[in-house]
């Protein structure tokens, strides 16, 4: 059988690094292909290569069998390779048909809207995504975009699809129907190749793996024939150690308390609604959901970034409803935000204005002594093993994992009482993830509560003490992780609420 | 830090690039033989059509007609601190007659003639003179009188529109003469007056002209810089009276006649009486017999009939052989009150100072 | 993405354009505005060197030309001074021109009404209302941008406006000298309320205030807390906030320092300079202090000298008409040479490469 597309070879470098050295990669009709490796491996410089982004600097790439150069993405389209991105390409404001027009190849100056919006409904329905044609794109939900997207391509006539990281923003229940409608595509004749990091993901839904490292294949495996331990010793070259698991903490003092919170937006839509919930000294306090449930504004609300619209926020048993974020820096409440690019760091600064942040009050009268931050900024960065360049050049140009190394380092050293964080392990490779599940971990058995919002399941499954699960701004209930399953909070997260759970 | 340095070094480093220019070119400063230097400093550009084009024909006319000067003029030199400086920079390249044609200059004018006793300042429109600081302007109004008679025989609806910058003296006179001679054609005409604040705001005058218009005026005259107002006028058919230039040649479909200037001549009287130290400080005030200063352009002969060209020019020999001057009484201001006795003129002080518009004048003068 | 250029030749952002890189770059670009000037001249029968040589000699060849290069720079400087504290915020303040206009108001209003008071409580009077309302000209745009975030580009863009009719109404109205001839100019101002020259230049005393804002300013920006809320405010304001900073207020404080030091450079203008309030008394001081602020890359500092820069520029623009140059010379070259400026900006932050073609 010739494969769909077969990459022989393939080097592509930037300068100062190798992102593909004389990679292979091959995908077949039928299957759906996982390409697995940490950040950095090269995935995305390997799929860019394929959909006519960058032109290889060796190797060589043939689509049904025959020898084809890609010089623009058009190239691509025209050869029947589609890719759905991590952030989708769509035009808000327009409907589904008009986002599809956009990138249909040829389109006539006059058009038939009934007709192409029936073709839609068609192509759509044939792999059981249902999608209206007439909808605008901005009231889809998330998992509906990403089926828009797949639409799209599919009416381009992509034979094959390639989607990064297409789980990361859906509930379990719709990564399932995902792969059910992956599965009867490839089954259709299309190759599907995924693009992920996760491996439980990738085991239980792949045909194939090829798993990179360092810019290098390190090899393609069937999935029948392999398990998680080997494809993470492929991937990171070594033997990683095992889950960490968090010993469980007896009960402390209680440091926060959030009693029956809530947030309106604009029109008084509630953002958040009636949440309680505490957290004790020594605790870790996972909070589960699908991205935009309210998470950013509860981790704003204690963090005091957000005044709570009603209820009560209290810290160390005092009442801080109404006091702003400088209070609660001083009561000390450490944050990590999700967005450490804008929020948590100024990006255009350096390392040691960045210290500063929270440093500079810290220093008597009008005037700051940047001898002293220097001082205090040059021990941290030793102490938590940050690496940079040079301290004077804008943290822009750091890596992300000592980005956040940095910035954790920053908010842990002001000795606070109270840690959020907010996906901290987003984008960061193995080494860098293990790193701060293990510094949140310390900080935790240091007596310090944690607030720890996050995504992956695992991760929040064998570090947090309970778990609450947010869905549409409420908590459907707070669990204990030993005592429950991934299914459950995969329902919780889709909105059923724990006492439903378990009446059924 | 960083980008400090740099910019010090952009500022050494521009010096530096000018410097090396510089040494490649000597200065000269120094005029040859007896040649004597004048300067005009101008309010507007010499392609303004109006007022300083006028002030520009006659430093033309002064340079074509005396061998031994030369003219340099500067233009667009706002009434600021500016001018000063300009005035300043002329008398250090040797300039020995330095003529300003704007009001404003007046006090700069003042200050720099202080410092140089041996420089001559002649200043348009102004009444501070000192030992070497003149002043010079033209008695605009009987050309203004002779030109409103044509405006009050051609209007159709007896309503006149008058476009004018500023409530000053020598505005108000212009306004009353016009209106004095539109009157002495047709009693029954009202002149209506907008102000625009400025010598030279083209849009606003042009704005201006259409709102006058609206008012059913039918012949506009002005007594701003340049000629958009007739523009305005032609494009939406009505007639209007030029100021300062022929202006037919810009709308010549409507504009009946031009009031006039003519500096040459007496510029070229200033310059020798400089030349052979006969020069006095003075306020000279020349009317049309005075070499035509101040005078109108032919008539617009397809709009303007010989018949009454005639009664225009004779009552301009009248000015001219002192018969007969626009401000005769008996004159009646707005509130009908008698200002100028039967068989009495104003004075020229009268003149300069005028603060108040005749009977038939349709506005009110911007007072504090 | 790279920028397509022409070609294969696309345009690449650089990180951190090395300081030599910089300084070389701006050179050239200096070096290509003055050429392409020379060009033009040459084009029109103009010898550009004897107007080169003319600008330099006019502008710092004599006494009389530091002097006036001085004079002019004053008021350019002052208002780049307090653009740049609004810019440093990234607060587009760009009612300079307005700020300007009140603060000659204010100075105006105490020089009018108290003529005859000593000259020692006379002058910091005029100061410090001139201070206040063109600070009140930077805060009345502040506040719906604090509260709506209503874009303060354009609310201060407008003010300009009101500020200069509400000069032309008291000139033509109000304060209009009596015994003027009706001429739209206030009376002239009394000894008292005139800042004493420095010899016997136009130069003001009001060229200390330059000297002593311009280092104020980069201390309080460089070494203060407050200097560095507003440098972090400027980058991001989530990251302000997150740190626990008063965005609003400083919003606030900012646009109303910008406006009052603006104001300030309006008092010395008519006190030190004219004397009297005109309708015209900024030939656009306002406008040309925000492209002295961004070519002084918002250092106080480099503000002063290419504020000194602009000035001499002026002054040998005006004198070039002297040597009977046309006045539409000065104003090509001026534009020409910050035109190559700017675009060397570019090429600072971005470089020239060629995209791999295909074998």
């Amino acid at each position: 059988m010739i494969p769909m597309a077969e990459m022989v070879g393939i080097t592509k470098e930037f300068p100062g690094i190798k992102a593909n050295d004389n990679v292979s990669f091959s995908a077949y009709e039928g299957e759906i292909h996982a390409l697995l490796g940490e950040n950095g491996a090269g995935k995305s410089t390997l799929m860019s290569v394929l959909t006519g982004l960058y032109k290889p600097d060796a190797g060589s790439l043939k689509i049904q069998g025959k020898r084809t150069d890609l010089s623009s993405p058009k190239d691509a389209v025209n050869c029947g390779i589609g890719m759905v991105h991590q952030h989708f390409k769509l035009v808000q404001p327009f409907t589904v048909a008009e986002n599809i027009m956009l990138s249909m190849k040829n389109l006539k100056q006059i058009y038939n809207r009934a007709e192409i919006e029936k073709q839609i409904v068609e192509q759509s329905e044939k792999f059981g995504l249902t999608i209206d044609p007439r909808a605008k794109v901005w009231q889809l939900s998330v998992g509906q975009q990403q089926r828009l997207e797949i639409v799209k391509l599919l009416l381009q006539g992509a034979k094959i699809l390639i989607l990064d990281e297409p789980t990361a923003v859906l509930t379990p229940q719709e990564a399932e129907a995902l792969y059910t409608t992956l599965r009867r595509m490839a089954k259709n004749g299309r190759a599907i190749i995924i693009i992920s990091h996760k491996m439980t993901e990738v085991m239980e839904n792949a045909d194939r793996i090829t798993v990179l490292r360092d810019g290098k294949s390190i090899g393609t495996v069937r999935t029948q024939e392999t398990n998680e331990n080997e494809l993470a010793k492929m991937m990171v070259g070594r033997d990683i150690s095992e889950v960490i698991k968090k010993p469980v903490q007896k009960d402390g003092k209680e440091i926060l308390s959030l009693r029956e919170v809530s947030v309106f937006g604009i029109n008084r839509a509630p953002l958040l609604k009636d949440i309680s919930l505490e957290i004790h000294a020594g605790e870790i306090l996972g909070v589960a959901g699908v991205d935009g449930n309210g998470q950013r504004e509860l981790a704003d609300v204690v963090a005091g970034m957000r005044v709570a619209s009603e209820g009560k926020v209290m810290l160390l048993g005092q009442d801080c409803t109404r006091s702003g974020r400088k209070k609660r820096i001083q009561m000390g409440v450490g944050y990590v935000p999700e967005d450490r690019m804008t929020t948590g760091l100024v990006t255009n600064l350096n390392a040691y204005e960045n210290v500063a942040l929270k440093e500079y009050r810290n220093q008597p009268g009008p005037f700051i002594s940047w001898k002293k931050i220097i001082q205090y900024s040059k021990s941290l960065i030793k102490k938590f093993d940050v690496r940079l360049a040079s301290a004077q050049n804008p943290v822009k140009m750091m890596s992300g994992g000592n980005i956040q190394k940095l910035l954790l380092a920053r908010e842990i050293s002001s000795e606070p009482k109270l840690i959020i964080a907010v996906y901290p392990m987003r984008g960061l490779d193995i080494g860098a993830m293990n790193y701060v599940k293990q510094l949140l971990i310390e900080q935790s058995e240091k007596g310090r509560a944690v607030l720890l919002i996050l995504e992956d399941l695992e991760d929040l499954f064998s570090m947090s003490d309970h778990i609450a699960v947010l869905h549409g701004g409420e908590i459907m209930g707070v669990v204990d992780p030993s005592e429950t399953t991934r299914e459950k909070i995969g329902l919780m997260m889709a909105g059923r609420r724990e006492v439903d759970i378990h009446a059924s | 830090m960083k980008s400090m340095k740099r910019t010090i070094l952009f500022a050494v480093c521009a010096e530096l690039v000018f410097a090396g220019v510089l040494t490649g070119c000597g200065r000269d400063s120094s005029s040859s033989g007896n040649e004597t230097k004048v300067a005009f400093v101008y309010i507007g550009p010499v392609g303004d059509y109006g007022y300083t084009y006028a002030q520009d024909q006659g430093r033309k006319y002064l340079q074509s007609h005396l061998k031994n000067v030369k003219t340099t003029f500067v233009e667009n030199i706002p009434e600021t601190a500016d001018c000063e400086r300009t005035f300043e920079q002329l008398v250090q390249k040797g300039n020995k007659i330095i003529f300003g044609t704007s009001y404003g200059y007046m006090d700069y004018m003042a200050d720099v003639a202080k410092r140089y006793p041996n420089v001559v300042f002649m200043h348009g429109s102004g009444y501070k003179t000192s030992k070497n600081m003149g002043t010079y302007f033209d008695r605009d109004y009987q050309a203004r009188y002779l030109t409103g008679m044509a405006a009050g025989k051609y209007t159709k609806t007896n309503v006149l529109g008058f476009i004018a910058p500023f409530g000053t003296p020598e505005v108000v006179r212009n306004i009353d003469a016009f209106t004095l001679g539109a009157q002495s054609v047709n009693p029954n005409v009202k002149v209506n007056v907008v102000w625009t604040n400025s010598w030279d705001d083209p849009p606003t005058e042009k704005t201006a002209a259409n709102s006058l218009i609206d008012a059913r005026a039918d012949v506009l005259a002005t007594h701003v810089d340049s000629p958009s107002f007739a523009q305005a006028a032609q494009s939406k058919k009505v007639l209007a009276i030029g100021h300062n230039a022929d202006m037919q040649k810009y709308a010549p479909k409507s504009v009946l006649v031009s009031d006039l200037s003519n500096w040459g001549p007496y510029f070229v009287n200033v310059v020798k009486s400089v030349q052979d130290h006969t020069w006095k400080s003075s306020q000279y005030w020349g009317g049309i017999k005075d070499n035509n200063v101040i005078d109108i352009s032919s008539f617009n002969s397809k709009l303007v009939d010989k018949d009454f060209q005639n009664v225009v020019m004779q009552k301009r020999q009248d000015i001219i052989d002192g018969k007969f001057d626009p401000f005769q009484g008996p004159v009646y201001d707005q509130s009908n009150k008698l200002k100028v006795q039967q068989g009495q003129n104003l004075t020229d002080a009268q003149l300069l100072s005028i603060d108040w518009f005749v009977k038939g004048v349709q506005g009110t003068i911007p007072k504090s | 993405m790279p920028l397509k250029i022409f070609g294969d030749w696309r345009l690449k952002k650089v990180e951190q354009a090395s300081p030599l890189k910089t300084v070389v770059i701006t050179l050239i670009s200096i070096c290509l505005g003055l050429l392409f000037s020379a060009l033009l001249l040459l084009f029109t029968g103009n010898d550009p060197g004897e107007i080169y040589g003319d600008i330099v000699f006019a502008s710092v060849g004599s006494a009389y030309g530091w002097s006036e290069t001085l004079v002019e720079m004053t008021p350019l400087a002052l208002c780049a001074l307090g653009v740049s504290v609004a810019f440093r915020m990234k607060l587009w303040n760009i009612g300079a021109e307005g700020q300007f206009y009140m603060g000659a108001f204010g100075a105006t209003f105490c020089a009018l009404h108290f003529p005859n008071l000593s000259q020692w409580i006379l002058l910091p009077l005029m100061f410090v209302a001139a201070l206040i309302c063109g600070g009140i000209w930077g805060l009345i745009p502040a506040i719906p941008k604090a509260l709506w975030n209503v874009n303060e580009t354009i609310s201060t863009l407008l003010l300009n406006y009101i500020a200069i009719s509400w000069v032309a109404y008291l000139v033509f109205g109000p304060w209009k000298d009596p015994s003027g001839n009706n001429f739209p100019l206030t009376a002239a101002f009394s000894n008292n309320a005139s800042i004493p020259s420095i010899g016997g230049t136009r130069i003001s005393y009001a060229i200390i205030l330059v000297a002593v804002f311009a280092v104020v300013l980069f201390l309080l920006l460089r070494h203060s807390k407050w200097g560095y809320e507003i440098r972090v405010s400027g980058s991001s304001r989530k990251a302000a906030e997150y740190a626990g900073m008063n965005y609003v207020r400083n919003i606030l404080v900012v646009l109303f320092i910008s406006g009052a030091i603006s104001g300030i450079a309006g008092m010395t203008e008519v006190s030190g300079v004219l004397h009297k309030l005109q309708q015209s008394i900024s030939p656009g001081y306002g406008y040309t202090a925000i492209i002295i602020a961004l070519l002084g890359r918002l250092n106080p500092l480099s503000i002063v000298l290419v504020s000194f820069l602009m000035g001499g520029l002026v002054v040998g623009g005006y004198d070039l008409q002297t040597l009977g140059f046309p006045s539409s010379i000065s104003s090509m070259f001026q534009g020409a040479i910050l035109f190559f400026v700017l675009a060397g900006e570019l090429f600072c932050n971005y470089r020239l490469v060629r995209k791999e073609v295909q074998a």
